[in-house]
């Protein structure tokens, strides 16, 4: 990864599809002054129309399949899609039950996945500057 | 004049909107005008069908980990209360120095739950700086918990028949250091949260619950305490090393001296629990027994015996939002769990909702919401949907927690 | 409010409901390094006293605490159990109740709570769409927690053929269960 700064912030927006919040708290920790993700530049916002990358939690639920799908429409391209815990993965712990629609990539396109049940924010941060830089290629032209 | 009545549907996301807690809880509110008519609750997007994988899929010790991951924030609750139950159905007796152990872990995740949701409240309210303060300081407390048992949040210490690690001699020191560094500090946080005028404007009797209601409906955990119910596990049916404490539930008069069920009285409830919880910390690490941790070590044997009981057990726990109750019943000779039922106390404190908007104005309903402390995971997702009049119109949850910072910018002024 | 040891617990409910009451059980354990006793009292009535039974547990104490419904597939018949607890507020004096009422599977009805204690409406609904369980004269019938497009007839806590077993996710090189 050679790269000298990067052009502009990166702006973040969280769904949850249907997890246990053990992901979500260690997201919103990434915030906190703690670990301090925004003196990188990324923000969390509160729309998908505004939003460079999604987070996306959880094992997907039947009933959150259309909601996902829509969200991933609304956020404008080019965007990159980042599938945090293991039950993102392959259901992690839940992996056959009744009432899961399968894993996040059956339903939208994913380019960055973190496993871990929950990962740590370290990891959180690693994934997202990847994302980052994929999307920076992406933006210039490279393959 | 009759007064038109708007059929309005939100959206309303519990948590900060900026950050991750963004559970899709749909309240459909009716609304007249400014004020609350009615409201209704549709749960059910986070059922994962954990009791049907426990009862098919699962050995008993594999469950315990399920268990785990009922709810990411709360994850030592859940596995105590099976492991409770566990083992009155099969009648293994726990020695007693893993009793003091679970009550050191579990009194350490009530601070951190505490601390977290103070943060989600200054929030929805408007205060960032304190929602960043709070969250800094709890910090301290997911180190701690590294320290003793490997990880932030799933900690994985529970077995049936005792706890997995120990906490040694070498531990006590930096844990002592860190209970101080909480004792120094809680004078600053209560006078944060408890002195500050905006938030006594914004906080006192708004979102009310009175005793008769809470009750009737079911209201248990700092929810109802807030109201009066005077109600604790620990305090009325204790067990592991709560027995040997006396320990007394918190209600709101000892700071104020009334019980009025508003959301400051909940404030004020979760801040003097966390000053509780160190107080029980630092009395269990004095008290400690010393002994085995666990009574069957070898997980073959361990198996072999839950293979061949029979009986049912119910465990209960006094978690940071509540009271945690697991039903389990054993057969012989199966493998897995016959019977698996859990409750999670915001089961019964979503019940308390309608009651607790109604008749309130349209923005306090973030504080409102999020003052019984949901957690929504916990309860496979409640949505509550309440319709009733004509006209339908959408405001996202953004739009709502802006209304609400802006009754704090005009208070202010 | 008195507060009654657990053996006249169960000799109140032997007066009060007659042929109905059919067996009850006592559980004690010593709890830590001061041995005291956690007590837990189960007793099995039949459904015809059911609510006559609930309404001597409200003589007990005037709002007792409903925790859940729990219920087991027991072949031919499903067993429900209302878990009470009592005397809460008092240090050391609570007691679990769990209220034991047995139904054959081919008359699967139960009469409502939620005028007594209106805090049952979600778990009355829960065990109406888990386990197929009609609760009669409930107020609010709707599902609960499994989706809308979830097939009707399909339990998930049953052991018979109306489980899930057809809608299960299978990760690809298992075997299905």
């Amino acid at each position: 990864m050679s790269f000298k700064a990067f052009k502009r912030a990166l702006w973040v927006y969280h769904l949850n599809t249907g997890s246990c919040n053990g992901c979500d708290i260690e997201i919103l920790a990434v915030l906190t002054p703690r670990y301090d993700a925004e003196r990188f530049g990324i923000m969390l916002v509160g729309s998908p129309r505004h939003a460079d990358v999604l987070l996306v939690t959880g094992p997907v639920g039947r009933q959150m399949v259309p909601r996902l799908k829509r969200i991933y429409e609304q956020a404008p391209d080019p965007k990159m899609v980042i599938a945090i815990g293991s039950c993102g993965l392959e259901g992690g712990v839940f992996h056959e039950s009744y009432n899961l629609a399968g894993p996040i990539d059956q339903h939208i396109p994913v380019d960055v996945y973190v496993p871990g049940c929950p990962p740590r924010p370290e990891a959180i941060i690693e994934a997202v500057v990847k994302a980052w830089v994929k999307l920076e290629k992406v933006e210039q032209g490279v393959s | 004049m009759t007064m038109e009545k708007v059929e309005t549907t939100y959206t309303i996301p519990v948590g900060p909107i900026h950050p991750a807690l963004k559970e899709p809880v749909r309240l459909d509110l009716s609304v007249n005008g400014e004020e609350i008519v009615d409201v209704d609750i549709v749960v059910g997007q986070v059922h994962r069908g954990i009791e049907w994988l426990g009862m098919n899929r699962n050995n008993p010790i594999q469950s315990i980990y399920l268990a785990e991951r009922v709810c990411g924030i709360c994850c030592v609750s859940h596995p105590f209360a099976f492991v409770e139950a566990v083992e009155h159905a099969a009648g293994i007796i726990p020695p007693e120095r893993a009793g003091y152990i679970r009550v050191i872990i579990a009194e350490m995740e009530r601070i951190h739950s505490h601390l977290l949701w103070a943060g989600v409240a200054a929030h929805e309210i408007g205060f960032d700086t304190v929602f960043y303060l709070a969250w800094r300081v709890r910090e301290e407390i997911m180190d701690l918990m590294e320290y003793v048992a490997g990880n932030r949040n799933t900690k994985a210490m529970f077995q049936i028949g005792g706890v997995r690690r120990d906490i040694t001699e070498e531990q006590l020191p930096k844990i002592r250091k860190s209970l101080d560094y909480y004792k120094s500090i809680f004078n600053q946080l209560k006078t944060v949260f408890l002195d500050d005028t905006t938030i006594k404007m914004r906080t006192k009797n708004v979102g009310i619950l009175k005793t008769e209601d809470a009750l009737k409906l079911l209201t248990c955990g700092p929810t109802g305490r807030a109201s009066g119910v005077a109600k604790d596990v620990r305090q009325d049916q204790p067990y592991a090393a709560y027995a040997d404490l006396d320990i007394k539930a918190i209600t709101p008069d000892v700071i104020t001296g009334t019980v009025v069920g508003d959301v400051y009285d909940r404030i004020i409830v979760r801040l003097v629990e966390v000053k509780q919880s160190i107080e029980i910390i630092e009395q269990c690490l004095d008290e400690m027994p010393s002994g085995d941790i666990l009574t069957e070590p070898k997980i073959a044997k361990l198996l072999n015996t839950l293979t061949k009981a029979e009986g049912e057990g119910v465990g209960r726990h006094e978690a940071p939002r509540g009271e945690v109750i697991h039903y389990v019943r054993l057969e012989p000779g199966r493998e897995t769990l016959s019977t698996w039922k859990i409750r999670a106390p915001t089961y019964v404190n979503l019940m308390a909702i309608p009651t607790i908007l109604k008749g309130g104005q349209i923005a306090d309903v973030p504080i409102a919401f999020a003052s019984i402390d949901p957690c929504i995971s916990c309860t496979n997702r409640a949505v509550i949907v309440d319709k009733r009049t004509n006209k339908k119109s959408i405001l996202s949850g953004k739009e709502l927690h802006e209304l609400s910072i802006e009754k704090t910018r005009k208070l202010k002024c | 409010m008195e507060i009654l040891s657990p053996e006249e617990i169960i000799d109140g409910f032997k007066k009060a409901l007659g042929d109905s009451f059919i067996d009850s059980k006592i559980y004690e354990q010593e709890v830590a390094v001061k041995k005291n006793v956690f007590r837990t009292i189960w007793v099995y009535v039949k459904r015809e006293a059911f609510r006559k039974a609930v309404e001597h547990i409200c003589k007990l104490q005037e709002y007792p605490h409903l925790a859940i419904i729990s219920s087991s597939d027991l072949g031919d018949s499903v067993e429900l159990i209302y878990h009470f607890t009592i005397y809460y507020g008092h240090h050391l004096e609570e007691i679990s109740l769990g209220l034991r009422v047995n139904l054959p599977k081919n008359d699967l009805k139960i009469p409502t709570l939620t005028d007594i204690i209106p805090g049952a409406l979600f778990t009355e609904r829960e065990t109406q769409e888990m386990m197929g369980v009609e609760v009669v004269g409930i107020p609010d019938s709707r599902r609960l927690f499994l989706p809308d497009g979830f097939p009707e007839g399909v339990y998930p806590w049953r052991t018979d053929e109306t489980g899930p077993q057809d809608i299960l996710r299978v990760l690809p090189g298992r075997k299905q269960k």
